[in-house]
């Protein structure tokens, strides 16, 4: 076996070595480089001067602290949905419900989350007014706790429902006819095989609330985090790139823990040769209990949204409370907002396609090939590289890399900065979904005489395509909704939707970032909606084959 | 199995021929004259109507940011950047100057008020000033504030916002008050009460103590005085006060890249223009005269205007936001 060249996977791993190599080391380390400037050479006085400052360690660990536990709160949370859908006989419509609901919040721009929070827990807030007081204070730890679990749910929810549909149900009825308790048969045939995306989605959560400043920016009130630091660093009113390199670097040393973790857990992921659908126990009590533990988690969800539909089309929240139509007309009445809107779809669609090529080709190089595991690491590696760099880390690296370039102000720069600065959660809903397929496919079709590309083309790729249609969509709702690392790269004539929200963040204009926000939501509604439709003709046609 | 081959490749071959398309689009022949500015809109709209008033229309194109998103662009792209013409804090312009001399000295003369630098010209002037929100006020029976000092009292824990220097200029405002008023060591006694009290509602970007004001979060808060003007003529129950230890201001000014060769042609032609034709629009949002010969309206005037006796630089700002940092 060891004769096997895998000539096309090597060509396919230089190429996405290749990409990440140009645009994620190269500017980084220029980037991080800067932290060992100083005056006459090299040194650590930048080092010495923030890690012996006021409040950075004490932000640090706070940031450690609230990233963990949104991290283990939301991947709960996304468990109970993920369970709902896949162990219960809850009816098909609310399961379907539930699939919807949970990637609601990853529709929105985050940039829309803390204000939505604001204006349903604040004082004057619509929750606030409905229960009659105020539930908590939302400044602090509630609030930046409320903001990180809204905003992971939907990637945790993705990664352990993925998986969830990649794991043979009959195993369970083994474990049960053998005698096992049920508690035994629930670890043994269903956190077993999910630990791995467990872990996972622990620490892509864990990330994502890490390196976010966009909550902490509206609700974190005191308790500030290391991102806020960075943040004051890099573009406060005394920018300070050096120091905040510094920081930068130092948010980066909790990724190399988490590789190591994530490959520790590796050995836990468990191949099925088929994955069989099961007639599911009755469990009425299971069912109904689930089903309202879902619902509850959902309506919490979704109420918190709600303002997003009352703000704009009232006066002035919350003093003039009269209907109008005055800030959405006044949104749409902007004679660029169609040429910016036209950007946002070109940059999302041309995102999703490289996108989707780029992590189907590191997944197949790393979950499907006989490459020597160093190199696959680098890949792994390089997944939670990006899931670590705060966007607006990125943004800045590629300013200083490709000013003067002939990338500078193109779409391009655009499309590849969201490939990479997305590249984690596809890849390991990629990597999760081809691992779990038989290992043998390609062997067998080489035996028969097929080519590789071939074997991709009509054995893999089919069975791998609603992780594919997932991936693409997941990249098009992104790049629909990001902000952090675009705003510093979009030109002139390249500016996408969410700058222009940026934009009316400034001027304070919060009827009409929530009325792009609902344009943006709609837009991926849509989107959503056309990808499913198109997953369902494909799962039709596979079964009129079968 | 033919078929899905021919259409992968012709997707792939619409794919390379889009972003081919992409990357091309920018680089098109057009030559726009592109602004960069952090101004407001209404700002944005007056510059708007002095450049189509007199023969731009169509040969510029105009976008904003946020002031730390464009500083920090700035900074990084030099004159790489894809602007031809800025409008911007005009103490951002001297550091970006300082670190990258990335500015051609204007070839007008418009005759300020006060000596600026050659290669920037003030569009604006903007003052600080208290803002209250008066159903909150009543709601909590709070005493109108007559000076900042007065957020330092234990009435208003947990009802007022404010900026952090750190992050945003508009605190500098407060900043300058306090300390010209009360010296360093009273600014910091004022600047710990009012920390005190702001808690959680220290922000980080110029607009949100308004912000948080309008949405009765806070009873009161330090911000700019022209947006809580707006808002008040907008039927707002919002009001301001002109703090006694003074409204201190700040400028935003419009200056041009130096692209070598590449500069534009008609850029400084632009900028001269936005002066010449956009002041008196500018005015009647940012009342504060900053040429000669421009009137200085009574009704919009705030009552204590004032210049901080040193020069605004940002080491004197470093200097503040240490003072800041102490009395957190």
């Amino acid at each position: 076996m060891k004769n096997i060249k895998e000539k096309e996977l090597k060509g396919i791993y230089a190429l996405v070595i290749g990409l990440f190599l140009v645009f994620l080391l190269v500017p980084i380390l220029l980037l991080l480089g800067k932290s060992f400037e100083c005056e006459g050479g090299l040194g650590l006085s930048h080092y010495v001067d923030v890690l012996t400052g006021k409040g950075f360690l004490a932000a640090f660990g706070r940031s450690l602290w609230i990233a963990s536990v949104s991290a283990v709160l939301t991947t709960f949370l996304a468990f109970i949905l993920a369970y709902t859908i896949h162990y219960t006989n809850v009816p098909k419509g609310f399961k379907k419900f539930i699939r919807l609901a949970a990637v609601v919040p990853m529709l929105l721009p985050t940039i829309t989350y803390g204000f939505a929070i604001i204006y349903s827990f604040g004082k004057q807030g619509l929750l606030t007014r409905l229960f009659g007081r105020q539930l908590f204070d939302i400044y602090g730890m509630n609030g930046l706790l409320i903001g990180y679990v809204i905003y992971t749910l939907p990637i945790s929810f993705m990664l352990l429902s993925n998986t969830m549909s990649f794991i043979d149900k009959k195993f369970m009825i083994v474990s049960r006819i053998m005698g096992d308790k049920p508690l035994t048969t629930f670890f043994g045939t269903v956190i077993r095989p999910l630990a791995g995306t467990l872990a996972a989605s622990f620490v892509q959560c864990f990330f994502l609330c890490f390196t976010d400043f966009g909550i902490p920016a509206s609700v974190g009130g005191r308790y500030e985090v290391a991102a806020a630091v960075l943040y004051n660093e890099m573009l406060g009113s005394v920018p300070d790139f050096h120091r905040g390199a510094v920081v930068a670097m130092c948010m980066l040393i909790p990724s190399v823990l988490s590789i190591a973790l994530l490959r520790y857990l590796e050995k836990y992921n468990i191949r099925y040769s088929r994955i069989s659908e099961i007639e599911r126990k009755k469990g009425p009590a299971r069912d109904f209990c689930f089903g309202l533990l879902s619902g509850t988690i959902l309506t919490g969800v979704l109420c918190i949204f709600a303002v997003l539909f009352i703000v704009p089309v009232v006066q002035e929240w919350p003093y003039q409370m009269h209907l109008t139509f005055r800030h959405i007309s006044s949104v749409f009445a902007d004679s660029r907002l169609v040429e910016v809107y036209k950007n946002s779809i070109l940059v999302a669609v041309l995102t999703a396609f490289l996108g989707t090529l780029t992590v189907y080709g590191a997944a197949l190089a790393s979950a499907r090939s006989r490459l020597p595991e160093a190199w696959k690491a680098v890949i792994d590696a390089i997944a939670l590289v990006t899931n670590t760099i705060p966007g607006m880390v990125i943004g800045i690296a590629f300013l200083f890399a490709f000013s003067g370039t002939p990338l500078q102000n193109t779409f391009l720069i655009i499309i590849i900065c969201n490939v990479v600065h997305f590249f984690s959660t596809p890849y390991l809903m990629m990597k999760g979904a081809l691992s779990k397929m038989n290992a043998s496919w390609e062997t067998t079709a080489r035996l028969m005489g097929d080519t590789w590309f071939r074997t991709i083309a009509c054995v893999v790729t089919p069975n791998a395509m609603s992780t594919l249609l997932e991936v693409f969509s997941y990249y098009f709702v992104n790049a629909m909704v990001t902000v952090s690392a675009v705003i510093f790269i979009a030109g002139a004539r390249t500016m996408v939707i969410t700058t222009k929200i940026k934009e009316l963040q400034y001027y304070t204009k919060f009827n009409e970032i929530f009325v792009l926000s609902l344009l943006i939501l709609a837009t991926n509604l849509a989107a959503k909606a056309l990808f499913g439709y198109l997953a369902s003709c494909r799962e039709r046609k596979n079964k009129e084959q079968k | 199995m033919k078929n899905r081959k021919r259409i992968t490749t012709l997707g792939l071959a619409a794919l390379l021929m889009m972003s081919a398309a992409a990357a091309a689009g920018c680089s098109g022949a057009d030559k726009q004259v592109v602004i960069y500015s952090n101004a407001d809109d209404e700002a944005v709209e007056a510059m708007k109507h002095a450049l189509d008033g007199n023969g731009y229309e169509g040969k510029y194109l105009i976008q904003t940011f946020g002031t730390s998103e464009l500083g920090g662009k700035l900074l990084a792209e030099g004159t790489n950047i894809e602007a031809d013409l800025v409008t911007m804090s005009s103490f951002y312009l001297e550091s970006a100057q300082e670190q990258n001399q990335m500015f051609q000295d204007l070839t007008f003369d418009a005759k300020p008020l006060e000596a600026y630098p050659a290669y920037y010209s003030p569009i604006t002037k903007q003052e600080g000033a208290i803002i209250v929100n008066t159903e909150m006020m009543k709601e909590h029976n709070l005493t109108m504030p007559s000076c900042i000092k007065d957020l330092a009292k234990p009435e208003y824990a947990n009802l007022i916002s404010v900026t952090d220097i750190k992050s945003s200029s508009t605190a500098w405002l407060l900043m300058q008050a306090i300390v010209s008023e009360y010296g360093e060591d009273g600014a910091k006694e004022v600047l710990s009460g009012i920390y005190k009290n702001a808690g959680p509602h220290i922000e980080s970007s110029g607009s949100a103590p308004l912000k948080k004001v309008r949405a009765g979060e806070v009873a009161a808060g330090f911000g700019l005085r022209h947006q809580a003007v707006a808002d008040q003529a907008a039927g707002l129950p919002i009001d301001f006060v002109d703090p006694a230890e003074g409204n201190f201001s700040l400028t935003e000014s419009v200056a041009v890249i130096d692209k070598g060769d590449k500069t534009s042609s008609q850029a400084m032609g632009m900028a001269e223009c936005i002066i010449k034709y956009g002041r008196s629009e500018l005015q009647q949002t940012y009342p504060l005269p900053i040429y000669e010969g421009e009137t200085d309206d009574a009704a919009n005037k705030s009552a204590y205007p004032k210049v901080f006796p040193e020069k605004l630089t940002v080491d004197l700002l470093k200097k503040h936001q240490e003072l800041s940092e102490s009395c957190k």
